[in-house]
């Protein structure tokens, strides 16, 4: 034992790698928030005066709607499951979660087919019935129809988050609420509610989230809001500074709902303070009132996933030989690729910021590499442009610098810029159940292998990611199924015909080409499915949902 | 030789809180069992974290072995101390089997980890199933493992969180023993963290107790316990009688009577006898210098205890054998055997 092999006791190699990981990622966010306090686009004016007011309007119409009716859809269903007995109730638990895994834009163009002249429920009256109805059965392509869709694919989340809290209330509590002479219902609204308040605006806040992320279900409806705003300001004007501008507005939209869910937990309490809850029994109702509570249900998951996927498999029986072909496995084996190398950076940048994390003295450190999930909660659109601005800049600093003019861009409009923005965007995905991994697992393991002499490299690779394998393949899982459906951030930012399965689904639905594009669409779904029900047992298990990032 | 010194070392956890650690230095000698004892919250896992290289102090400076390992900003890091560590929930590698955390500390072909692993755990008594995992084996076992896997590299300290407060109580008792033996056949410097008493007076060299960051005494454990600095330690080692007395030439007088005693030369005012329960004996034969009425007696088994209570109501308890017979509101006559004195004000 030397004086020399003395440090400082803060420092380990690890905390570089910290610091340029956080740089990277709040580079995007902190450059549409600098570009605020600039002057706005040339086409700002005009925006401002004739769309802007339509955008705000249109995007806090759907925000409200699409909350409405997430909590009726999600807190029902919640109740429903996890107090009555009836019929097919232990596998509603999981059906009614299965919505999760269709993209808003499939679900809105599945429905305009589902509903369109040639669709199977016209076909089915006029062939029956001989009912002739000129154009669609029920014009969806408009605001309701965009509430209808967002409401359906969404209301798992405020689903899951009421039903993780219905299931963690103690029985007790209910009992104390009848014993005090207290009815159903009633104990439903004072008691239950009240107290899973915190986890459904939660689930309310995630869906809010979902909506304000949403390009492709408003766009394909022609209901414009802030993102086809930044779309629009981008691709149609060229004007990048309206397009931050728009985005910045967006982001300050973003993070009001996420103060006023932070808000609302207020410092009250909301879980009682034992462990010992008594198992759940739940209410057996009469005969009639069973079938009907399975009927309610049914109808739910019919509508919401059931029906729409039926759809999708037809348009695939119809089209799978045309459309299936070299080119679509090229096109499968990319979107795969891509979306687990993206699974992968993410996994190593979240191992590396919370094992730095892990040995570090400084507590206050925890908040500050928090700022690396933020992007989960901006708009892709948002992050799209906050990552195009200065890369264009350091594109340009480059030609300018090199002696021989290349002429093209480096990073920009390559698959650097995309790879980035999915990280930016989807860091927290993976961050949260490695962390959540770690956590389990205790720090002493992590000591006691230190105090026997080895390294901190050492130690992360014989003990601590051996442990946390699991949580570590949950990341990369749920990260690849995010990325394969992400839509305006790939459309954005994606090189020039460069296609992705979601993008090509979305391109050939708005090219009238919707039977085709149920191709890619099927092999998103499915895949969303997997996680979905991963996920699932992780919350029966731990009552915990390890995704959730701004929950808590 | 002094193996261990700690100087003046200041520790608090973040600025709004009081100290984990204040002011806190000691010397431990070769080969010593040393354990730090104190209520939760008191600093004694803080100060173990500090030794072991896992917490770096705010002030003052640690030597190991002769090397200063901490001093200012600069630390030597945990993994290059050479200090061997059981957790209190033993932290084994749950993926590893048993042999494997016994070798993890291990390095290098030359030293033949293999051998020198199973060689520590026969010592620690376990002697077959190297190749079970962590999880398959009961508390006891675990604790073992725990313990072979500290000392197996020729840690130069060895250190323990509260090590016997996962086991029942059945088992405490012999696992202690164990392990005080096991300790002192491999020659090694222990320092051990406990709240509990009973394991402290019965398993270390000396004892060192702490009491909201501050070091308040720190000797062998017959003389904490019999001569300790303060009320606090007094009291931390059970229960301690206080009687208000006057010296007089030839000995102190007080409410439950007369003690001869030639100390009383030396005080002018009012005093405080100090005597333990034990230290007291009580009889029915009216020839005992002291006496009280016996309010109420508590039966424990293998003692009982009296409350003893003076015409002003103040109590002392004494301990007796659990086979005497005595009567509520009876008088009882006692004499003590020690006692220390100090000045009541």
């Amino acid at each position: 034992m030397q004086l020399t092999k003395q440090q400082y006791y803060w420092w380990n190699h690890w905390m570089i790698g910290t610091i340029l990981i956080l740089i990277l990622v709040a580079t995007p966010l902190l450059t549409i928030f600098l570009k605020l306090f600039e002057t706005p686009g040339t086409s700002w004016e005009h925006l401002a005066e004739n769309l802007l007011f339509g955008y705000f309007k249109n995007t806090l119409f759907i925000l409200a709607g699409v909350s409405f009716f997430t909590f009726l859809l999600g807190v029902s269903s919640a109740w429903i499951v996890t107090n009555y007995q009836f019929p097919g109730r232990r596998y509603f638990e999981w059906l009614l979660i299965l919505p999760l895994g269709f993209p808003g834009y499939i679900m809105a163009y599945t429905y305009v087919g589902l509903l369109d002249y040639a669709g199977p429920i016209q076909s089915f009256l006029r062939n029956s019935f001989g009912i002739q109805i000129k154009g669609s059965l029920l014009d969806i392509m408009n605001m309701p129809g965009a509430i209808f869709i967002l409401s359906i694919t969404l209301f798992p989340y405020v689903f899951l988050l009421a039903r993780a809290s219905f299931l963690q209330q103690s029985k007790t509590l209910q009992e104390a609420s009848s014993l005090l002479g207290k009815n159903n219902w009633s104990t439903f609204f004072r008691v239950a509610l009240p107290m899973a308040r915190p986890a459904i605006v939660g689930g309310i806040a995630l869906a809010s989230m979902e909506v304000l992320n949403d390009y492709g279900t408003v766009k394909y409806f022609g209901v414009n809001t802030f993102t086809t705003g930044i779309f629009r300001a981008w691709f149609s004007m060229g004007d990048a500074a309206t397009a931050i501008y728009l985005a910045a507005i967006l982001m300050v939209i973003v993070f009001v709902v996420l103060y006023l869910e932070g808000l609302q937990r207020g410092h009250r309490r909301f879980s009682a303070n034992n462990s010992m809850t008594k198992p759940l029994v739940r209410i057996k109702p009469s005969l009639g009132k069973r079938w009907t509570l399975t009927l309610i249900c049914t109808t739910l998951f019919m509508v919401s996933f059931f029906v729409p996927l039926m759809q999708i498999f037809q348009w695939v029986w119809l089209t799978w030989e045309k459309v299936i072909d070299h080119q679509f496995f090229v096109l499968v084996g990319r979107s795969f690729g891509l979306a687990a190398g993206v699974g992968l950076i993410i996994a190593l940048l979240s191992v590396i910021l919370l094992y730095s994390l892990r040995l570090s003295p400084f507590k206050w450190l925890k908040n500050v590499t928090k700022v690396s999930t933020l992007g989960y909660a901006v708009p892709g659109a948002v992050i799209a442009v906050g990552i195009m601005i200065p890369l264009l800049s350091l594109d340009h600093w480059i030609i300018a610098s090199l002696p021989v003019g290349t002429g093209s861009l480096i990073l920009s409009g390559t698959l650097i810029a995309l790879v980035f923005a999915y990280v930016v965007r989807f860091m927290a995905v993976g961050y949260n159940p490695i962390e959540a991994g770690f956590q389990k697992i205790g720090i002493h393991v992590n000591e006691a292998s230190r105090l026997l002499g080895r390294g901190t490299c050492k130690t992360l690779s014989k003990v601590d990611l051996p442990l946390v394998k699991t949580s570590v393949l949950s990341g990369i899982l749920l990260v690849f199924v995010d990325v394969l459906k992400e839509l305006p951030l790939t459309l954005i930012l994606r090189p020039f015909n460069y296609q992705t399965l979601a993008t090509k689904a979305f391109d050939m639905a708005t090219n009238e080409m919707i039977a085709e594009s149920a191709n890619a669409s099927l092999i998103i779904i499915l895949t969303g499915i997997i996680p979905i029900i991963f996920l699932n047992r992780l919350i029966r298990k731990r009552g915990l949902l390890g995704k959730v990032g701004n929950s808590e | 030789m002094t193996i261990l010194a700690l100087h003046c070392i200041d520790k608090k956890y973040s600025e709004s809180e009081h100290y984990a650690v204040k002011d806190v230095s000691f010397e431990v000698r070769q080969g010593e069992i040393l354990s730090l004892v104190g209520e939760s919250g008191s600093g004694k896992t803080t100060l173990l974290r500090l030794i072991a290289g896992l917490e770096h102090p705010d002030a003052g400076y640690i030597k190991l072995g002769g090397q200063t390992v901490v001093e200012g900003k600069k630390s030597v890091p945990a993994n290059k101390r050479n200090v061997g560590m059981v957790f209190q929930d033993y932290a084994l590698f749950p993926h590893l089997s048993i042999l494997d955390n016994v070798k993890f500390g291990l390095k290098g072909k030359v030293n033949q980890p293999e051998k020198k692993a199973k060689e520590t755990l026969h010592l620690v008594g376990l002697n077959e199933n190297f190749q079970k995992y962590p999880h398959q084996l009961s508390g006891g076992q675990q604790q073992r493992v725990a313990l072979a896997r500290a000392i197996a590299p020729n840690p130069s300290i060895l250190l323990m969180d509260e090590p016997f407060s996962n086991l029942d109580a059945m088992l405490k008792d012999q696992v202690r023993e164990e392990v005080r033996q096991i300790i002192k056949t491999t020659g090694v410097t222990a320092i051990f963290v406990t709240h509990d008493t009973r394991d402290a007076l019965s398993t270390s060299d000396r004892i060192a107790i702490l009491h909201k960051g501050y070091l308040q005494q720190i000797d062998t454990p017959k003389n904490l316990y019999e001569s300790p600095s303060n009320g606090y330690v007094a009291n931390f080692f059970g229960r301690r009688n206080e009687i208000l007395a006057t010296p007089t030439n030839d000995g102190f007088y007080s409410n439950f009577g007369f003690i001869p005693d030639e100390r009383s030369k030396y005080f002018s005012g009012k005093v405080r006898l100090l005597f333990r329960p034990e230290q007291a004996q009580a009889k029915k034969n009216p020839n005992q210098p002291m006496s009280g009425r016996l309010v109420k007696q508590v039966y424990y088994g293998d003692h009982q205890l009296l409350h003893i209570c003076d015409d002003d109501g103040k109590l002392v308890y004494i301990r007796t054998n659990p086979y005497k017979e005595f009567t509520e509101q009876e008088r009882i006559f006692f004499s003590v055997k020690r006692f220390g004195v100090e000045e009541a004000f």
